[in-house]
């Protein structure tokens, strides 16, 4: 016994000793496929319920935005939890520009006037509204640019002088209200507007669904301290947008609304923003067909949305004019862009997206784990999930579905979360060649960017399209030529890509994608989807042709003239254009998945689109649940029964009827064990779906060809820091020196990483009078020398800003300079060495005084000493003449 | 021929009573359509959001960016026609409403606008009858607790009038003030919060356990705290009420005369309370009964309860006019079956109900 005693003590000695060891290399070792085993995805609505949730680790992340402003306080401040914010959301004022008077109702509308619109600017604090309203969770925003975004980062100088330019400044709107107030024929009375003898009232449309009411508040308020009456008219969006989007703003239902906006992806040109916000083309609605830009300000969106101009630098001009137009044109005065906060548990780590926050970031179940440990079960909530069906084709594309579905399916180029350039994943490299004079550019080294003088020649065999009546694939017309040739090689190891049923990617894929897409935009295919058919005719007038130049490693051509600023991003294009099928929401999905799918349409039982589904009374396809299973089920066993290939005419030459076959019982194998059809690449399988319970589980597929360290790097955003340090006072005339230091925790931030450190200078009133770029000197380490000899003596704020190439937020800092004239800087030189004499002397004088207090103190001690020693010597000689008399007599005794 | 005479009475009194039962639900049902359409209004907002979001997700569109305006504009009209084809809209909402009550009354109940069931089907039937069973589960179960506490608890009151017991049912009474769902939340609190020992809400652990036992357990757990929010709420006040009902049964005279009579006190109880009282009692369970159809839309909310309260909400929000209208179409119907239902049996088996045809 006692023996057995002894060997278990020692097993578990050993075990003891072992078990660190093995816990720190599952720590180190990146696994294939994710970090974790498996990821549960259930539906929390309730935000209070969210936060007591994961303070008690019953779930680990939520993959949506908080709005409850007691609960994100709350998050802020418990140590168990961190967030994430995101830029996408953003809110503005719209304004009716009808008037002077409405039409309709012969009442004033005040914001008929241009100026009444831009000292709207002024009325606002926008600063309140973000760090109060909104918590500090909110950037101010001017312009219809995003500041989180490159385009804004392009023209910073330009934006940052217009900001303080527009500041809030009550007193000036006040100005400038009043006096054109009085220009259109208004009266003040008592502190109150009146036109015709009428109270001028305002009628303000206020959503009440998240801060836009508090902020609705916030400036009625303001406008009823100018005099205004204002009429609050609490909307939600559904009741306000018969009144402000379908009604006619002529009517004068409505004078302003509190809109917002939205963008789940980093758009890296906004240059067509300023068209669809403020010109009648954006929207094909009454309101838009009110707004006039000027001339000038029309021309400058018309060039900038259709990219009528040849080179970068000139569409910079054009962003600059743009801001400046935008800002006196005022039809819209925007407010803040939010910073939405996306919450996980401590401990956790994922990619948030800078647009998108947890759930539009494409990379999540790339990097979401574990601090420290591989492995693991992690519990994700969302308001809602599993709200349309999912099918490839043309299922789903909520981002409550999209963000598990991404997990699910591989992507050859994913989005960089923090500036949306695309980087690759199953591609090796492309090339991509542009007509000269089209402002492109590229940033990133996978990809190669040629400038050629002609339009490119597209090859006669190149594939054009599909004739569904010839069942064949068609070629381009003769002639055709294209502005952009993309020639794009894929990674060797494509086709060795493994579906979660086991099979693999192969060309057939790629092949059916191309014939599907076309095939179901053609009248004559028993696949016409009239819906499809309106995005095929668009991407049509773009598409030139695609070629498959070799098969191994796959390498195609793809010839378009749609073009970007980035060359990545039309790189992008052409590698998913015909990628196996899932598209831009999805990812890699197999043909015989979709095969069944085409079988059920064909025998008019399900149909791919809501729109055929409707239109055809039947069901909305799902792969995952519902009445579609059966359905698919039968068809999977009729195309086994059949060996069934699609477009056989040609994909025949890539596939066997045993390939296929194979194929088939793979998925019917999958069916059995899962209980649904969706198979994809990616590294996470759809193990169960609970529909009624609303509950996914999503576990790992360590088949999956890539270790889950590789895209770690995107765990967080590297926001660089600026500081600014240099002189304070400067003579007029002379350079100023100022260091620059960017960093990020401290460290220095690399230059290869940064794209530019710029500074402006601006005077008291936001006037921009410099710019200029700083000039490296070493990592994270720059200067900037301020040419002080155009400044006029007075107080200056420099601000420089440094723009990181990994995340496209501008980050900045600041510093105060005063500058005087020669004759000011030596009077003032003299002061100061006057003053600096004067208190040297004052104090070499109090210095003497007490010098001579000492000398005081000592001579009266010496003279204490002195008299002390004489009297010592008065009572020794007493002494001495005592003891000599005692002496004396002693002897006469003797 | 009495009896042939008997039938036909019963038959006309029946299709009378059907009839007006009949009218009476599809006025109801018609209310619903023009209630639920604000009366054809909420067509003007569903136009100006579609419109909305047609041209902002056309704008978005990087594919889209580069085409000329007009044909930006063509895509976006011809985008928004078909969504106003799919939705139905291309046809005015009076004649709408007319096609969407023959399809309710003929219980097809077509397709929803803009939800999908749970599993991704359009079809509003499949729709509500993916919810039904978590309703049905939640509410019957306890409002048939519910029902036999009030029942007996009542019934034992009764007998016990001026009881400790009795006085403390009548001073808990007010417990009914409050919602089931306001006591929800702070067993939420207590229970999931606090002490971790219940879940917050749901329906089932997440993941769902594999096994069908383990997974019947999960669901049970998942009921607790949402059926004891409406014990807690609802239990005391019905055995009052039942105890008062009883009370005034007790002292009808031909009770009083059979315990003058000396009857055992459990016959009396039997023959002489409980058998009068059985009709009213039978009305009160199946109305009961049919009322848990509807699930209760609070208290599903605040325990994310799977349920046709849920549904009913999300449709009003989405103003999925196809699913209200599906979902108070099947109310109706059932109601006015378990009404004519009730009523012919009464008819038959209590002799005071006297027909009139």
């Amino acid at each position: 016994m006692k023996r057995a005693c002894g060997i278990v003590l020692v097993l578990a000695f050993v075990a003891a000793l072992l078990l660190p060891t093995v816990n720190v290399a599952s720590a180190q070792q990146a696994p294939k496929g994710p970090w974790v085993d498996e990821v549960v995805f259930l539906v929390e609505e309730e935000e209070a319920k969210v936060y007591n949730r994961l303070i008690a680790g019953d779930i680990h992340a939520y993959f949506t935005d908080l709005s409850d402003p007691t609960v994100i306080d709350l998050v802020k401040k418990s140590p168990q939890l961190w967030y994430a914010t995101a830029y996408g959301l953003f809110f503005e004022l719209t304004i009716n520009p009808v008037g002077p008077e409405f039409p309709k109702t012969g009442k004033m509308n005040p914001f008929s006037s241009a100026k009444v619109r831009e000292a709207l600017n002024w009325l606002v604090d926008r600063d309140y509204i973000a760090n109060e309203i909104c918590g500090g969770l909110a950037v101010p925003r001017y312009f219809a640019l995003t500041p989180a975004f490159p385009d804004y980062a392009r023209v910073i100088d330009v934006a940052r002088s217009l900001e303080v330019k527009y500041s809030y400044n009550f007193e000036k709107a006040k100005e400038v209200i009043t006096a054109e107030m009085l220009e259109m024929g208004a009266e003040l009375r008592g502190g109150k507007w009146y036109y015709k003898g009428e109270p001028v009232e305002l009628r303000f449309l206020i959503r009440v669904e998240d801060q836009r009411k508090a902020i609705g508040d916030y400036i009625a308020s303001q406008l009823e301290k100018l005099g205004f009456t204002v009429n609050r008219m609490y909307k939600t969006g559904r009741e306000a947008s018969p009144i402000w989007i379908g009604g006619d703003p002529a009517n004068g239902e409505w004078h302003l609304y509190t809109a917002g906006w939205i963008t789940t992806l980093i758009a890296r040109d906004e240059g067509d923003n300023f068209e669809f916000y403020y010109t009648p083309r954006g929207y094909p609605v009454p309101l838009w067909q009110a707004y006039k830009p000027s001339p000038d300000f029309d021309d400058v969106c018309y060039r900038l949305a259709y990219r009528l101009y040849s080179s970068v630098e000139e569409r910079e001009q054009l962003l600059a004019k743009a801001l400046q137009l935008s800002m006196e044109d005022s039809v819209r005065v925007w407010l803040v862009n939010q910073k939405v906060p996306y919450v996980a548990a401590k401990g956790l780590q994922l990619t948030s997206d800078l647009a998108a926050g947890f759930s539009g970031s494409r990379l999540w179940p790339y990097t979401i784990r574990f601090e420290g440990r591989t492995g693991g079960q992690v519990k994700i909530a969302m308001s809602n999930m599993l709200v349309d069906p999912w099918n490839p084709v043309a299922g789903t594309n909520w981002v409550y579905d999209t963000t598990i579905i991404q997990a699910t399916c591989d992507q050859p180029a994913v989005p960089n979360p923090f500036n949306g350039l695309y980087l690759p994943n199953r591609v090796e490299k492309a090339t991509v060649y542009v007509k000269s004079g089209l402002p492109v550019g590229k940033t990133l080294d996978w990809v190669d960017l040629v400038f050629v003088d002609e339009p490119i020649a597209v090859p006669s065999d190149a594939w054009y399209g599909w004739n569904a009546t010839t069942r064949q694939i068609t070629n381009p017309p003769a002639g055709l030529k294209a502005n952009v040739k993309v020639v794009v090689e894929y990674d060797d190891q494509l086709f060795n890509v493994k579906y979660h049923d086991g099979t693999k990617m192969s060309l057939a894929d790629v092949v059916f994608n191309f014939i599907l897409d076309f095939d179901r935009g053609d009248p004559a295919s028993p696949l016409y989807d009239e819906s499809h058919a309106v995005d095929l005719e668009a991407f049509k007038t773009t598409f030139g042709g695609f070629r498959i130049v070799k098969e191994s490693p796959l390498t195609i051509e793809f010839y378009t003239n749609a073009t970007y600023l980035d060359a990545e991003w039309i790189a992008f294009d052409a590698i998913t254009s015909f990628y196996p099928w899932g598209g831009l929401n999805y990812g890699a999905m197999p043909w015989h998945m979709i095969a069944i799918g085409m079988l059920a349409e064909m025998d008019g039982k399900l149909a791919f689109s809501s729109d055929k589904a409707a239109k055809l009374n039947i069901d909305w396809l799902s792969y995952i649940a519902g009445p579609s299973l059966d359905i698919l089920k039968e068809e999977l066993d009729k195309a086994i029964a059949n060996g069934f290939i699609p477009y056989q005419e040609v994909l025949g030459k890539y596939l066997t009827k045993d390939e296929a076959l194979a194929k088939y019982n793979a998925l019917k194998a999958w069916f059995e064990k899962h209980g649904h059809f969706w198979v994809g690449n990616g590294p996470f399988y759809l193990d169960r779906v609970d529909a009624t319970a609303n509950i996914i589980t999503l576990k790992a597929f360590r088949e999956y060809p890539d270790v889950a360290d590789k895209w770690l790097i995107f765990s967080e955003p590297k926001f660089p820091a600026i500081a600014l340090s240099g002189p304070s006072d400067m003579i007029a005339g002379e350079a100023a020196y100022f260091e620059a230091r960017v960093t990020y925790r401290g460290s220095p931030y690399p230059a290869d990483e940064i794209e530019f450190v710029k500074y402006i200078v601006l005077d008291q009133e936001g006037n921009a009078l410099l710019k200029g770029e700083a000039t490296p000197v070493s990592d994270g380490l720059y200067t900037i020398v301020v040419p002080t000899s155009e400044l006029v003596p007075g107080t200056y704020r420099l601000e420089a800003i440094a723009l990181s190439k990994l995340v496209c937020v501008p980050q900045g800092g600041e510093a105060y300079l005063k500058v005087t004239s020669v004759k000011s800087f030596i009077d003032s030189a003299t002061q100061k060495m006057k003053a600096e004499m004067d208190a040297r002397l004052s104090g070499i004088e109090a210095s003497m005084a007490e010098q001579q207090k000492t000398l005081q103190d000592l001579r009266s001690s010496v003279s204490t000493l002195t008299t002390l020693s004489y009297a010592s010597v008065a009572v020794a000689i007493v002494a001495l003449i005592v003891a000599a008399a005692s002496m004396l007599a002693g002897r006469k005794k003797a | 021929m009495k009896l042939m005479h008997g039938v036909l009475r019963f038959a006309r009194y029946a299709a009378k009573r059907g009839a007006v039962l009949f009218v009476v639900v599809v006025l109801a049902v018609y209310a619903t359509i023009l209630i639920a359409n604000m009366g054809g209004y909420v067509d003007e907002m569903v136009k100006s959001q579609v419109m909305a979001s047609v041209s902002q997700s056309v704008a978005q569109n990087p594919q889209y960016k580069m085409l000329p305006y007009e044909e930006k504009m063509k895509i976006i009209n011809s985008l928004y026609e078909a969504e106003l084809r799919r939705l139905g809209l291309d046809q005015s909402f009076y004649v709408r409403s007319f096609i969407y009550l023959g399809s309710a009354l003929t219980m097809d109940l077509g397709r929803a606008q803009y939800m999908t069931s749970d599993s991704g089907s359009t079809i509003v039937r499949v729709i509500i009858t993916e919810r039904l069973p978590a309703s049905i589960l939640l509410f019957t179960s306890v409002n048939l607790m519910l029902f036999f506490i009030a029942l007996f608890g009542g019934l034992a009151l009764s007998h016990r009038y001026g009881s400790k017991m009795d006085k403390v049912v009548v001073s808990l009474s007010p417990l009914s003030s409050i919602p089931g769902w306001f006591y929800g939340i702070f067993l939420i609190l207590i229970f999931a919060a606090w002490l971790r020992i219940l879940p917050y809400g749901g329906m089932v652990d997440a993941p769902p356990p594999k096994d069908a036992f383990a997974y019947a357990l999960s669901v049970l757990k998942h009921m607790a705290l949402p059926a004891m929010s409406w014990l807690i709420a609802y239990s005391v006040i019905q055995t009052y009420v039942k105890r008062t009902f009883f009370l005034m049964f007790s002292s009808e005279d031909y009770v009083e005369m059979a315990k003058a009579k000396g009857l055992p006190p459990k016959l009396v109880e039997r023959r002489y309370i409980l058998r009068p009282t059985l009709p009213p009692i039978v009305t009160d369970l199946a109305l009961t009964l049919i009322s848990s159809w509807m699930g209760a839309i609070v208290t599903e909310r605040v325990f994310n309860w799977p349920g046709i309260g849920s549904l009913f909400y999300e449709a009003i929000g989405f103003l999925d006019s196809p699913v209200i209208v599906g979902i108070v179409v099947i109310y109706a119907y059932l109601l006015a079956v378990t009404v004519l239902i009730l009523d012919l049996v009464y008819m038959i088996v209590d002799p005071r109900i006297r027909m009139k045809g």
